[in-house]
């Protein structure tokens, strides 16, 4: 039989699926039945993975740039050159270096190009790309229930009484989750969805919460404060947590009346949302991370309320942090930030650091690094040599930075706009041509083994960098995967109790594993001596005005669309038709609009407008949608100009995720 | 009519693999997923197994498929065109009546009609089919609304059916006659045919108590869909539960829309590919200039659901598009499998 299980590599929710290899070569997927989280379900992404596999749209040999023209080598050579050009940024402490780590890489990747970084480079400035949400929720999470990842399991969807949507449409970005509360919902579970646009999740809900852009948080802000004061809250243990009375002040602070009339909610909904969530027996929230996805404050937000609704730490519950991105919980997990090391270890913590110094045989830099597109956005004169891996992106931000920059190195296995950037590139071993593990959203992780060659003869990240750090005097001797996994698995102690042979016989283990959990662990279960706290919160709601001046309230967000024309979904077909087609019909973008302003403005459907703001403007088609409310506008990103030269000029708005709102002004042209 | 002892019948399969490519029900072996695919042996196959999560389709119709190669020369300004068709000669061994009837209506849409596929031709024209019957059906199985089982009528070489220690062997083409001469069998008298028919009742009246996953009584649906006469907020509440993955189409023994796209290779060659497509897609009656006559995701599920039961489209089948094998019911994200889209549409009528 040519059907061999795997792992879908899209999305955070870790669906099953078998890819059919005949003679070596991919020629089709099926969805798996006996899966625990995908029970037989794929999304139009997942359907169509062995178009993408099978791209030759690949980087064939490592190369060097030489006068600004790429020169095929070998990997000998492109290491040498590499070496070479970077031994004057090698020191004890390299500020000048940067590493982005790639949320579609495995563990075993990950792991590696985190090590690399810090035993290597010595260089602790490390950041998953395309991220900028997700650690914000884990901090959240980990600081209120000691737990730094989603509590809940995708399996109790089915179970749980209530269900909390907020801001994304999952049924878009994670389908297949989406799918599960449409079930769930079907079955009797009641679901609530917050946010300013109609989606297909909030006309697949009981009840969506419309509320006007900019207000999300506070419209969470303002469950919580009816839940206090009309006592439906957890009155037992709640208030005597820690930072209950900080929380409670910083909602009593808030007018009611105001606040009711900025968010253009009912009092009445707001009360039954507040009613329902405390009476029921179990309940879950859901939001997004990553890029659109809901903000640290808002997460805080969130916990709180839930917190007080007494629906933290108990069967069938969750606080569900949901991943955009195959591995970006995994790459967390194994230390691809410039504080942590594996397992959320804090850097910082003297006995961890010596832990990795003694298992490395190396020392480490002391300090902990910087964010690197931080670095980027404050044109930091320090960094001087960036390490890329896989930028999954086909719009590359922070252009003009990368170009001023001395020296950058990329590994990736699929041809890339970010290659034009690169001084040397390395080709690598793609999905199935290596085993690796994977962890998806609910901490499951799950074994991808090798199916096929590597693509021409590249080398897997494992060989790769084995040879440049031989290079640098540094022995590392891995001779599979398995063997890095090893070594993951007795630096870190929520992964301790997994091993390959574990895996292979399983549809994933979901951590902490070990001598606690020797099977896993579902959920985050409160246990007794363990405490909860409330999360520190800002008690600052933006002010959503519109003026005279720029009467709209314009969201911008990725949504369903062709995100920053990812690089990956251009490599397939039925996607890319899918996703292309609004890219081809709207060259420029498109802008959102009710019909009854549509009407004003004298505008229809593929007309063109300009958008003004107080930092720019840009020109856009118009798409005239009841999705979003009279007065305000829907802006999805998917376009390089409307990024760079629009976005980009707002970026502390967008750093507020869910809430970020830009006013505008739209004129016909 | 022949018969043959249980423990021999893979002898059939045995014998074809001589000269066929085998393609049969086989079970993975870590998660007890069916398929239907290619073995190596016919030991891998499992003939009990319960109904394949994958139909036979993709053996006559891959999910994707080299059809055609051209490399051009640039500098000479010449093409190199190469047709590609698939001449193994191939036997599916095991193939339930369901996914047989999903082959009719195959043959009828790219054999039957103004223009012959010759791809799928070459898939087809050396095929040697062997049909099990079912003597139970499966918890998702309601073929005895859709007229396609438990028992197979016509399409086979052969066709198996399980009395007792024996199975018992319907020829159905001069094919299948030459096989079981050359194997050898017994003839079986004519009491087995009384046997099989009671072995067909048998079967139907276990789908009551067995087959409870779905039901789907078509016909006054049919009815309805032909004549338009179901109410937009019907077709709407379905068409909200759409999350367009194509799910259904792909599992789906009769479905045959597809795709053509090019593939540029590594070598400076190109490939052309078809590939399975769905209606469930907005980019698949995209026009130019953003023109979809399709354009409401409502819209588009009730095209496939007027192409599955809709007279004018039976007409081509000459039978309903669905075989009742209950796939799309378990891959949709949604809860809008056929059998479900008939209910929905009998409440309505009820009302």
């Amino acid at each position: 039989m040519d059907y061999k299980s795997g792992v879908c590599n899209f999305c955070g929710t870790g669906c099953g699926n078998y890819l059919r290899i005949s003679d070596g070569k991919i020629t089709g997927v099926y969805s798996s039945r006996n899966h625990p989280v995908s029970k037989g379900r794929l999304c139009v992404r997942g359907w169509h993975i062995h178009e993408w596999l099978m791209t030759d749209q690949r980087i064939s040999s490592p190369m060097i740039k030489v006068d600004g023209s790429f020169k095929n080598v070998t990997y000998e050579e492109a290491v040498n050159f590499m070496m070479e050009k970077l031994s004057p940024y090698m020191g004890s402490s390299a500020k000048a270096i940067g590493f982005l780590g790639a949320p579609r890489w495995s563990n075993e990747n990950n792991y590696l190009f985190m090590k690399l970084a810090r035993s290597v480079f010595k260089t602790n400035n490390i950041t998953l790309d395309s991220e900028s949400g997700h650690r914000g929720s884990l901090n959240v999470l980990s600081k209120v229930t000691g737990f730094p990842a989603m509590t809940g399991s995708l399996e109790q969807i089915e179970k749980t009484k209530f269900i909390m949507v907020i801001g994304s449409d999952l049924t878009r970005i994670n389908p297949i989750i989406g799918s599960e509360i449409h079930k769930a919902q079907m079955a009797g579970t009641k679901v609530v969805t917050l946010g300013s646009r109609k989606t297909q999740m909030a006309k697949l809900s009981n009840l969506h919460l419309q509320c006007r852009p900019g207000t999300l948080k506070l419209t969470i802000a303002l469950i919580a404060k009816v839940a206090i004061e009309k006592g439906y809250m957890d009155k037992n243990s709640a208030s005597s947590m820690a930072g209950f009375n900080d929380f409670a002040s910083s909602l009593a602070a808030i007018n009611m009346a105001e606040a009711i009339g900025s968010t253009g909610i009912s009092l009445d909904d707001i009360d039954s949302v507040a009613k329902e969530l405390c009476g029921s027996e179990s309940a879950m929230a859901f939001w997004s991370t990553g890029i659109s996805g809901a903000d640290e404050d808002t997460v805080s937000y969130i916990a709180n309320l839930f917190l007080i609704a007494g629906k933290v730490g108990k069967e069938n519950c969750g606080l569900n942090s949901i991943t955009g991105l195959a591995n970006l919980q995994g790459g967390y997990d194994m230390g691809v930030a410039p504080d942590l090391l594996t397992g959320f270890q804090s850097y910082s913590d003297g006995a961890v650091r010596s832990k990795f110094e003694k298992a490395w045989q190396v020392q480490l830099p002391a300090e902990v690094g910087n964010d690197v597109y931080q670095l980027l956005e404050n044109k930091n004169k320090d960094l001087k040599v960036l390490f890329v891996a896989e930028h999954d992106e086909g719009i590359v931000k922070y252009e003009k930075e990368i170009a001023n920059l001395d020296f950058v190195v990329y590994f990736g296995s699929y041809d890339n706009p970010f290659v034009n950037h690169a001084d040397v590139v390395f080709p690598i071993a793609a999905l199935i041509e290596d085993d690796g593990t994977y962890t998806n959203t609910e901490r499951r992780v799950q074994i991808s083994q090798k199916r096929i060659q590597a693509f021409n003869g590249v080398l897997s990240v494992r060989e790769l960098f084995s040879m440049i750090a031989a290079k640098s005097g540094v022995k590392w001797s891995y001779n599979s995967s398995e063997d890095v996994f090893k070594e993951i698995a007795s630096l870190t102690p929520s992964y301790s109790g997994l091993s390959y042979d574990k895996l292979i016989n399983s549809t994933g283990i979901q951590w902490p594993c070990n001598s606690e959990y020797p099977n896993g662990c579902k959920s985050f279960l409160l246990k007794s001596g363990t405490a909860l706290s409330f999360a520190k919160v800002s008690g600052t709601f933006p002010a959503v005005n519109v003026s005279e001046a720029f009467p709209f309230l314009l969201i911008p967000g990725r949504g369903e669309y062709f995100w920053h024309q990812n690089n990956i979904m251009k490599k397939s077909y039925i996607p890319k038709r899918e996703y292309n087609a609004t890219l081809l019909v709207y060259p420029k973008g498109f802008i959102e609009i009710n019909s009854e302003d549509a009407k004003k403005l004298q505008v229809r459907e593929h007309w063109t407008v300009k958008i003004s703001s107080d930092k720019g403007s840009m020109n856009v088609s118009v798409k005239i949608s009841e999705d979003v409310k009279p007065g305000t506008a829907y802006v999805p990103y998917f376009i390089k100009e409307m990024i760079t030269d629009f976005l980009l000029g707002h970026s502390d708005k967008s750093d507020m995720g869910l809430d970020a709102t830009i006013p505008v002004r739209i004129e016909r042209v | 009519m022949y018969l043959i002892e249980k423990e021999n019948v893979m002898k059939i399969a045995e014998e074809l693999a001589k000269n066929y490519e085998l393609f049969g029900p086989v079970v993975d072996k870590g998660t007890g997923q069916v398929f239907f695919d290619r073995v190596n042996d016919s030991s891998e196959i499992s003939l009990s197994a319960e109904i394949p999560a994958i139909p036979p389709k993709h053996v006559v119709f891959p999910q994707i498929e080299r059809i055609m190669k051209y490399k051009y020369d640039r500098s000479a300004k010449k093409a190199e065109i190469e047709a590609i068709l698939d001449n193994r000669s191939k036997a599916i061994f095991g193939i339930r009546p369901c996914d047989l009837t999903g082959l009719i209506v195959l043959d009828r849409f790219f054999l039957g009609q103004e223009f012959v596929d010759e791809i799928y031709r070459e898939h087809r024209k050396r095929m040697f089919i062997v049909s099990q019957n079912c003597i139970a059906p499966f918890k998702q199985c309601f073929c005895v609304c859709t007229d396609s089982g438990p028992f197979a009528d016509e399409g086979y070489d052969l066709n198996l059916t399980l009395l007792g220690d024996y199975y018992l062997v319907e020829a159905g083409s001069d094919k299948g006659k030459e096989l079981v001469q050359r194997l050898g069998l017994k003839s079986a008298d004519p009491s087995y045919a009384e046997m099989k028919k009671k072995a067909n009742d048998k079967s139907i009246s276990l789908f009551e108590s067995i087959a409870t996953d779905n039901k789907a009584w078509i016909s006054r649906v049919m009815n309805r869909i032909t004549t338009g006469f179901i109410k937009e907020d019907v077709w709407e509440y379905i068409g909200k539960q759409c999350f367009e993955c194509g799910a259904c189409t792909f599992v789906c023994p009769t479905c045959s829309c597809f795709n053509v796209e090019d593939h540029n290779r590594f070598d400076g060659t190109t490939d052309r590919l078809r590939t399975w497509d769905s209606c469930s897609f907005e980019g698949y009656t995209k026009m130019a200039g953003d023109h979809n006559p399709r354009h409401p995701v409502e819209d588009r599920r009730n095209k496939r659901f007027f192409c599955k039961l809709s007279y004018s489209q039976s007409k081509k089948y000459l039978r309903p598009g669905c075989v009742g094998c209950g796939r799309c019911q378990w891959v949709c994200p949604g809860d809008i499998g056929l059998p479900n889209v008939v209910t929905y549409i009998r409440r309505e009528i009820t009302e």
